[in-house]
């Protein structure tokens, strides 16, 4: 699972620079405008401890936006799950507010609380909450008929256990949308950190494209890609590890 | 026992109602049959009996003091217990002895220690039955709840339900009609929707481990239920 992850970013990095290095040979470009191989490497060599600090800031970042996204979801969903109007507002509500694009509001909660480390976290939170919680909701007001009939019947259906039957049903569903979510949180805070932070990889691209330096901004990329694989890739053994312990009692 | 009457019932988007006007009864205690091809509506009139549907109108009156459950073949246990670890969790205080014996004649001791979804179907049904059996009730409803398991088990099955619960009713759905001919008291066969009466009730011969077995009576029993679908 983590192997192939990772396995395939390199491929998607690999593909994705050839076609860079392609355009540069067929349209005889500059170094200025798309540097060569060694020049990206040189800039790798002098630039990687430096990027990696600052992707494991933005990292940082994005893995409590993330669990904050997490727990936010799995709570509102849960509370949101049955059908009466509570579970219909927050259903309507979820469904319209992830309609709008909440990078767009990002300037104003840069306005508001500043450019740190809390501007940071709320839009990569935000970002990665809508679709978390749409897709909870979605599992949790499904109900599992051919389980939780026994239980129903019987009077022993306690909301716990109606969470429980679905999560555990739905499991390989959640840690997916968990595992995506990822992406997006990452997303978010170099979304907010390009915008107006004053750290974070984000902030480092943005440097690199005031200087044009195509380089800096292939081996940030090769960073975060990485980065991201072995987050993705452990955040899916953790699901089926999960799974399996359940499973096993 | 149950009286059903005057129920009329169509499903969202159907054309026709599936009943109209129905009317059954089972007077006394004991194992009953609903009888009848597939989509006439046995299912769907177990569910009104027992609450799970309640959009129809007419009057359902079912009389025991007790509530009335609902089984199906299709009912799964969860997968994260062993199927003797949630039979323990289900049983009602009171009640571990006579769930021990329902493993023994259910031929289930060997399967306790084993997943839900590592049992074949057959043996899926009997766990899934054997625990609605631990539960109070007053009429149970078995809608195909013996489907998938062979016909010796199955006999020994329904003659210990029979000799363990003399004052309950059961409601035992089936397509098998030497079967329902032979377990059963009295039989409702479904004629479907566009007969009049669309249901009529034939006697069956409610057989016992502990009585002898009239084969002319049950061969009659048969073509007669034979004859009223």
């Amino acid at each position: 699972m983590l192997h192939r992850r990772v396995f395939q970013f390199f491929i998607v990095y690999l593909l994705g620079i050839g076609l860079l290095f392609g355009i540069k040979l067929a349209l005889n470009l500059s170094d200025y405008v798309i540097p060569g191989p060694t020049g990206v490497w040189h800039t790798g060599q002098a630039e990687f401890s430096r990027y990696m600090g600052d992707v494991l800031d933005t990292f940082a970042v994005a893995v409590i936006g993330q669990v904050l996204s997490i727990l936010m979801a799995l709570g509102v969903g849960v509370a949101g799950r049955r059908a009466t109007w509570f579970g219909s507002f927050i259903k309507v509500a979820a469904y319209n507010v992830q309609a709008y694009p909440i990078v767009a509001i990002a300037p104003i909660l840069f306005i508001l609380l500043g450019d740190g480390f809390l501007t940071r976290l709320f839009i990569a939170a935000m970002i990665c909450y809508f679709p978390l919680l749409l897709s909870v909701i979605g599992i949790m007001s499904e109900p599992v008929v051919d389980i939780e009939h026994f239980y129903r019947v019987t009077g022993r259906l306690r909301w716990q256990l109606e969470v429980k039957i679905r999560a555990f049903e739905n499991l390989h569903k959640l840690t997916t949308v968990i595992s995506g979510s990822a992406t997006l949180a990452m997303a978010g805070t170099i979304v907010a950190e390009f915008i107006a932070a004053n750290a974070g990889i984000g902030y480092s691209i943005r440097i690199a494209l005031y200087q044009s330096d195509l380089s800096k901004i292939l081996v940030a990329l090769f960073i975060i890609g990485i980065t991201l694989s072995l987050y993705q890739g452990i955040l899916e053994l953790l699901g089926a590890g999960l799974k399996k312990a359940w499973a096993a009692g | 026992m149950i009286a059903c009457r005057d129920i009329t019932f169509r499903y969202p988007g159907a054309e026709a109602p599936l009943f109209d006007g129905l009317d059954v009864t089972i007077d006394k205690p004991g194992f009953h049959a609903l009888f009848g091809p597939s989509g006439v509506g046995k299912t769907t009139l177990a569910k009104i009996i027992s609450g799970d549907i309640d959009n129809f109108t007419g009057q359902v009156e079912a009389i025991g003091g007790m509530r009335c459950l609902y089984t199906y073949n299709r009912e799964r246990l969860p997968g994260w217990s062993s199927v003797g670890r949630h039979l323990e969790k289900t049983t009602p205080p009171g009640r571990q002895l006579l769930r021990d014996e329902f493993i023994n004649h259910f031929g289930l001791a060997k399967l306790m220690g084993m997943r839900y979804s590592q049992l074949s179907m057959g043996q899926c049904n009997r766990v899934n039955l054997l625990r609605y059996l631990l539960q109070d009730f007053s009429i149970l409803i078995m809608d195909e709840s013996l489907a998938n398991v062979d016909e010796p088990t199955r006999q020994t099955i329904l003659y210990k339900i029979k000799s363990i619960f003399p004052k309950a009713g059961f409601l035992y759905i089936s397509h098998n009609v030497v079967e329902v001919a032979r377990f059963c008291d009295q039989i409702v066969v479904f004629r479907g929707a566009h007969q009049s009466p669309q249901t009529c009730r034939i006697n069956g011969q409610d057989h016992r481990e502990d009585r002898p077995l009239d084969k002319t009576a049950l061969e009659r029993s048969m073509l007669e239920i034979m004859h009223a679908a």
